[in-house]
């Protein structure tokens, strides 16, 4: 296994996001872990290079807790903008978590939705106009569609990051079809953000040509979390490899592997 | 001397910078972010910011998220 992973690290088939160079197409978020210590295992089993968080009111009882702490130096923090309802919430919450030291990557999450959690496109194009402009690299999360995507490309967003499935209902890509039309005609980096509850659906998406996958619910809640994460690992991998290698024509009928070419029913 | 912090009101003594209110509270300064009355206040700015009476504070730090 290890010799697999040497020679697709040698593969020179970086994902280039934002001016950064990424080997790994695995994004991880850090919610919903029963502790912050388990987070350093999980991401060195994961291999992520960025990771998701949230900014929040402090926690008076644990003024000294940060996720931060936890986070390896060379990590592209990659903020949300989780609680947010509008653009302008949206834009506030970058430009503090930019004021915190998170660096000038932002995940737009603009949601008002409550049951679903299903992004609002328009507000989340709003906000990645604006951020844009002030410099930020901008991924938002969105709710599949080709025009509001078209319109974020045109916005200058540096990928963009349909739901495959509600958050945190490791549901899997129920979007798929929609998310297909997204790669086939965005130019910018796909990524499947949401839903994702295993790690085969991580490579379906990665066969279908996705730039990578953003995964937090899956790994968090898991029996094991360093192991899933080491699992999601292998199948970004394998699912990556399969697109590269291109995927074999799909039929209706039966195709013979063998020769039929026999000879039992010959004279 | 009354301010809201997060939110809740928190009686401090008067004079009161933001970073004495910070420290008072065992804040890891790298940590975190504050604004004060809805605009971000810089961390260079702690030390000469003094408090007055129905100021809003909001102390934001990092935490999980997906």
């Amino acid at each position: 296994m290890n010799d697999i992973m040497q020679s697709f690290n040698s593969l020179d088939d970086d994902l280039l996001i934002g001016g950064a160079n990424l080997h790994s197409r695995l994004f991880l978020g850090t919610g919903k872990f029963s502790s912050h210590e388990i987070v350093p295992r999980v991401l060195e089993a994961s291999g992520t290079q960025v990771v998701t968080m949230a900014l929040r009111r402090i926690d008076w009882k644990n003024p000294q807790e940060n996720i931060l702490t936890y986070l390896p130096k060379n990590t592209i923090l990659l903020p949300n903008t989780s609680g947010a309802r509008t653009a302008e919430e949206a834009v506030r919450i970058a430009r503090l978590a930019q004021a915190a030291g998170c660096g000038n990557w932002v995940k737009i999450e603009v949601v008002q939705d409550q049951r679903y959690l299903l992004p609002d496109n328009w507000e989340t194009l709003k906000a990645t106009e604006q951020l844009v402009k002030e410099g930020f690299v901008v991924l938002p999360y969105m709710s599949p569609d080709l025009g509001a995507a078209r319109r974020l490309q045109d916005a200058g967003a540096a990928a963009i990051m349909p739901l495959g499935a509600p958050i945190g209902s490791n549901r899997g890509l129920q979007t798929k079809e929609l998310i297909r039309i997204l790669i086939e005609e965005i130019s910018l980096p796909i990524i499947v953000d949401a839903g994702i509850g295993r790690p085969s659906e991580a490579a379906e998406a990665m066969e279908m040509g996705a730039a990578a996958v953003l995964v937090n619910t899956a790994i968090a809640t898991a029996g094991d979390p360093v192991f899933m994460a080491q699992a999601f690992r292998l199948a970004v991998v394998a699912g990556r490899l399969g697109y590269l290698a291109g995927l074999g024509e799909r039929r209706i009928e039966a195709e013979a592997s063998s020769p039929l070419t026999g000879f039992l029913q010959e004279g | 001397m009354q301010i809201i912090v997060n939110g809740e009101s928190q009686e401090i003594p008067p004079e009161c910078t933001v970073i004495q209110l910070l420290q008072d509270q065992a804040v890891t300064l790298k940590a975190a972010v504050v604004e004060h009355n809805g605009k971000i206040l810089k961390q260079e700015h702690y030390r000469s910011t003094h408090l007055q009476t129905g100021d809003r504070l909001e102390i934001l730090v990092f935490m999980g998220g997906g």
